[in-house]
């Protein structure tokens, strides 16, 4: 269970991007979060794993608060909260195991990483992640071999590695094409159906949002202005969010056409 | 550990991949290869556990043997430091003024194959003595003091910067000289408005770099009295075990080349504003290396 | 055929105002110009401070007028002024000395300029202060006064080897003779200050170094050129006695290790040998070493600010001794003619430039997937193996093989200072004057030099 109260953050450049928000996401829920660009979408994801800096109110994890956490806590946090990234962030040069691997180093002794000895049950939840997204037979190929799709489902299966209870992602089909975008919804939908990981995704496109949601939450200069079931939201809610109306930009079809 | 099974049962049917040998080798090839030559260099040069037990308390004796330093000959010490700073600026303006031309007969893009090949031959193989060897060799023809010195680095100088302006010059954009090619412009024309502007601004900014480096270069070769500082930290360690007064002289140019090297290199990230983060050698290195050119090996040499 | 000129925008001339051309720095050579001679002849009357000073200011605000960066009277009474009283207290500090000019007293009347510069550097920006804040007027004065001020401690130190300060011989000055400045050191003084300063102030102004550039650069070749009597006159001489050099140079001597009297054919070998297995211990434990101080010394792999700080400083400093005063320093603490003494040195040698380049290399790495592994909870150092490690190690062993071809030429060098290998053997003949032995051993370092250029490039070529 996540659980945000009054979360306020604050980059150090004095930016606001989250303000005040009070939200309760209970495990096994499928979220999306959207709001124009610089709404607070990304601090928001990134302030459930202690990535930005919480300056007030409070956010747990499980029961583990994430504000004032000890570096040693926060890792443990973390190491249980998978991410995907819009940009993969993968090591284009290591191999797409490697990569995947990397979902594990909170797991292994310090010493075994450092001469990379990773233990068999390890590698084996690495290469079992990896066939989760279907692109084992990959495993040995450097990750700057593979296509946009395929890299984005090495970066889900580097999160899926850290065996999970919470996966967020970050615009994870914004560099895709439509095509792979589907792809790559699906499977995270999937995850979410059969491992149960409560799963929180920005998009930036509606109708995506729309297809594959079930409950929408919506931000507007770092405020919670939506929080519901998203068969519920109709264009004017929408327009409360993005406040505009809804351009071709906005879909992923419209975009694509 | 039980491993939980991540995967149903559906998607099994995708072989995995066997791992492949080499890269599981791969590692121990690079173990051994560096492990084999330094045990042979350390019994060669009679380099055992017990001596490096000891040097860390060596060094602390020396160093604590140059504190507090001795500061009564500040003045003449200045002078000497001086001194090296005018042979590294003579040198470097040698080195400056006579690569600028050989540049362009060592780039491919301006110059026939017929000329580059030589010149840059030329350029490498004076590039190969160190500026100390070049300085003995210069000795016994201009004598003692900073003048063999100055032509040593001068022509040390020559040689590193030559390469590395014929390679800015090799990778502008040809298009400005097609432009001057076809409004009529003769060859100088072409190198003066197509090549220049593009290339001049990165060659300032290694010519700085380079009297950055021969700042050290100089500051050495008084050991074989070439002038400059060299030959007082070398006379006060070594002749006279004076180590308080040789501490100061090596504070005093460490904090010289501190400076200068500081000036210098903001000086040299404004003259490439615009790309200015490509003033770092790092950068410069890591463009050349990765461009599968022969790497460009003379940047950092001192 | 020529086309009327304006037929290219026939509707459009006119109503677009051309823009005003800025301030071009090659007009202002030749003004700069004009007003260093003007310094150089008020130079004319040096011994008289008043008149020397009056002239000064007097060019300066000549200088200003003429280009209109200042035509309020106010501001060129002042600089007039500034220059009578400045050069009165320069020259009441000089009159002060008791025997030679030394660099305290050189520093001392040197405050005479700085004043001076300070009131030109506000002259000079005061004109473009609406858009500059005063904190920039301000700013640039000092700036001015400060180059000002550099460039008279410049002249008043070099000028007793350039010539135009008599320089006092030690029996003079023991006898108490006083230093003499004749017309020459006010002429030849003035036109250096002048050419420095106003070059700054310029500077400053049109916001382009290039003419203060060429004129410190100038003014630093003419005053190196003669303190350390460098002469083409001198390299023209030299060529002619080639000749006569070449034959103590030519043969090259293979046979000497038999002359000495000790086992023949390891005399260029066994140190040889010693030298590369300086090089590689240098290479490998050095480059070993800058690892953890390169991630530490750059910002997104520093584990903390103290950490990032005192390895950026160590590095800093670390870079600036040179290889052979490694070699010194080393040789004095482990013992002269030790080969260890030449590897320890080579290791801080290899460190340095590791460091550096790596650290750089890294400053400019891919963010995203440091962020990758620290949300999966890995801990700093694995992030930093895992993350960053592999973005930069084609550049790692591209330096690191770099880094050994130079302590190959770094290593023969550090033996003339008592550090072992085969620049022991060079400093050896070097010192009984056997200078055909000299060549064959420079000969075999320029073969072995090239041989692992050459095989260096190749590897790199492989690998990269």
């Amino acid at each position: 269970m996540i659980e945000f109260v009054d979360a306020s953050v604050v980059y150090p450049n004095g930016f606001r991007a989250l303000d005040k928000v009070t939200l309760t996401i209970e495990d096994g829920e499928f979220v999306v979060v959207v709001g124009l660009s610089g709404a607070g979408k990304s601090t928001l994801l990134r302030a459930v794993n202690g990535l930005v800096p919480i300056v007030e109110g409070s956010v747990k994890v499980n029961g583990q608060e994430v504000v004032g956490a000890s570096a040693a806590e926060l890792r443990e946090l973390r190491s249980g909260v998978g991410m995907i990234f819009q940009t993969f962030n993968l090591v284009m040069r290591a191999t797409v195991l490697n990569n995947a691997l990397m979902g594990r180093l909170s797991k292994v002794p310090r010493w075994r990483s450092l001469l990379g000895m990773w233990p068999a049950d390890d590698k084996e939840l690495a290469l079992q992640a990896l066939e989760r997204v279907g692109i084992v037979e990959k495993s040995y190929q450097r990750a700057s071999n593979l296509s946009g799709g395929q890299q984005q489902r090495v970066g889900i299966a580097r999160a899926l590695a850290q065996e999970p209870s919470v996966i967020l992602a970050d615009e994870p089909v914004a560099s895709l094409d439509p095509v792979t975008s589907h792809m790559v919804m699906r499977d995270l939908q999937r995850i979410n159906r059969d491992l149960n990981i409560t799963t929180l995704i920005n998009l930036h496109f509606l109708d995506l949002a729309r297809q594959y949601g079930k409950r929408l939450i919506g931000l507007r200069d770092g405020k919670l202005v939506y929080d519901g079931d998203i068969a519920d939201v109709d264009d004017s809610i929408f327009r409360d969010i993005y406040g505009r109306a809804i351009t071709p930009d906005d879909l992923l079809e419209g975009a694509e056409a | 550990m039980t491993v939980p099974d991540l995967v149903p049962d559906a998607t099994h049917d995708i072989e995995r991949p066997p791992e492949p040998k080499f890269t599981k080798w791969l590692r121990w090839i690079v173990l051994i290869a560096l492990v084999l030559p330094l045990m042979w260099s350390a019994a060669g040069l009679e380099i055992s556990p017990s001596r490096i037990w000891k040097a860390p308390g060596q060094i602390l004796t020396l160093l604590g043997g140059m504190f507090p330093p001795d500061w009564t000959g500040t003045p003449k010490t200045l002078e000497l430091i001086l001194e090296s700073l005018y042979v590294a600026w003579i040198g470097t303006i040698i080195g400056a003024t006579l690569s600028f031309p050989l540049a362009f007969l060592a780039a491919t893009n301006v110059a026939p194959r017929w000329i580059t090949l030589p010149v840059r031959s030329f350029l490498s193989a004076i590039r190969a003595f160190p500026e100390l060897v070049l300085a003995i060799m210069f000795i016994p023809a201009f004598g003692l003091g900073p003048f063999a010195g100055t032509l040593a680095i001068g022509l040390h100088s020559i040689g590193t910067l030559g390469k590395l302006s014929s390679e800015v010059i090799e990778g502008v954009d040809d298009g400005p000289i097609e432009a001057i090619k076809a409004s009529g412009g003769t060859f100088f024309q072409q190198m003066r408005f197509g090549v220049v502007p593009q290339a001049l601004p990165t060659i300032v900014a290694y010519w700085l770099y380079r009297f950055e480096i021969n700042i050290r270069a100089s500051a050495v070769l008084g050991v074989i009295g070439a002038g400059g500082v060299g030959a007082e930290i070398v006379g006060r360690l070594r002749f006279r075990g004076d180590w308080p007064k040789a501490g100061a002289v090596l504070i005093l140019t460490v904090l010289t080349v501190l400076l200068i090297d500081t000036a210098s290199s903001s000086i040299r990230r404004r003259i490439i504003t615009g790309h200015s983060s490509a003033s770092r050698p790092a950068k410069w290195m890591s463009a050349l290396l990765g461009a599968g050119k022969p790497p460009s090996t003379d940047l950092i040499e001192t | 055929m020529t086309a009327p000129q304006d037929s290219l925008t026939p509707a459009a001339m006119g109503t677009i105002q051309r823009p005003e051309p800025p301030i071009q720095v090659s007009k202002l050579a030749v003004p700069l110009v004009a007003a260093i001679a003007g310094f150089a002849v008020a130079g004319l009357s040096g011994s008289q401070p008043v008149a020397w000073g009056l002239l000064i200011g007097a060019a300066t605000a000549a200088f200003l007028y003429w280009q209109n960066l200042a035509r309020s009277p106010a501001l060129l009474v002042a600089t007039v002024v500034a220059g009578i009283a400045s050069l009165s207290i320069f020259d009441a500090i000089l009159e002060s000395r008791t025997t030679v000019i030394e660099w305290t007293l050189s520093a001392r009347a040197s405050l005479g300029w700085v004043l001076f510069g300070l009131v030109v550097g506000f002259a000079f920006s005061w004109a473009s202060r609406p858009a500059l804040p005063i904190q920039g007027v301000i700013a640039r004065s000092i700036a001015t006064s400060v180059a000002f001020g550099l460039a008279s401690f410049l002249a008043l130190q070099a000028g007793s080897s350039i010539g135009y300060i008599p320089a006092l011989r030690g029996r003079e000055i023991d006898a108490g003779a006083i230093q003499d400045l004749g017309t020459a050191f006010y002429v030849q003084g003035s036109a250096i200050i002048g050419g420095i300063g106003l070059s700054a102030a310029i500077a400053l102004r049109v916001r382009n170094g290039a003419l203060f550039a060429g004129a410190a650069s100038l003014t630093m070749t003419l005053v190196a050129v003669n303190q350390i009597d460098f002469s083409i006159r001198e390299l023209l001489r030299s060529f002619t006695r080639i000749g006569e050099l070449a034959d103590q140079f030519w043969p090259p001597d293979w046979a000497w290790p038999k002359t000495i009297g000790q086992p023949e054919a390891v005399h260029i070998f066994e140190p040889f040998v010693e030298t590369l297995q300086i090089a590689v211990i240098g290479a490998t434990i050095g480059c070993i070493l800058a690892v953890p101080i390169a991630f530490s010394a750059s910002r997104p792999t520093a584990p903390n600010y103290a950490t990032y700080w005192f390895a950026k400083s160590f590095m800093n400093v670390v870079r600036t001794i040179p290889d052979l005063f490694w070699g010194i320093l080393f040789a004095t603490a482990v013992g002269f003619g030790s080969p260890f003494a030449g590897a320890l040195a080579m290791v801080m040698f290899s460190l340095s430039i590791m460091a550096k380049l790596l650290s750089e290399t890294v400053d400019s790495i891919d963010l995203g997937p440091l962020e990758a592994a620290k949300s999966s909870g890995s801990r700093h150092w694995q992030m930093v193996q895992y993350s960053a490690y592999p973005q930069v190690a084609p550049n790692y062993i591209a330096y690191a093989l770099y880094i050994f071809e130079l302590n190959i030429r770094a290593s023969v060098v550090i033996g003339i200072v008592g550090a072992g290998g085969i620049g022991r053997l060079l400093d050896e003949r070097r010192n009984f004057f056997q200078w055909d032995q000299v060549m064959a051993i420079v000969m075999v370092i320029f073969a072995a030099v090239i041989l692992i250029e050459v095989f260096s490039i190749w590897i790199r070529k492989k690998i990269v």
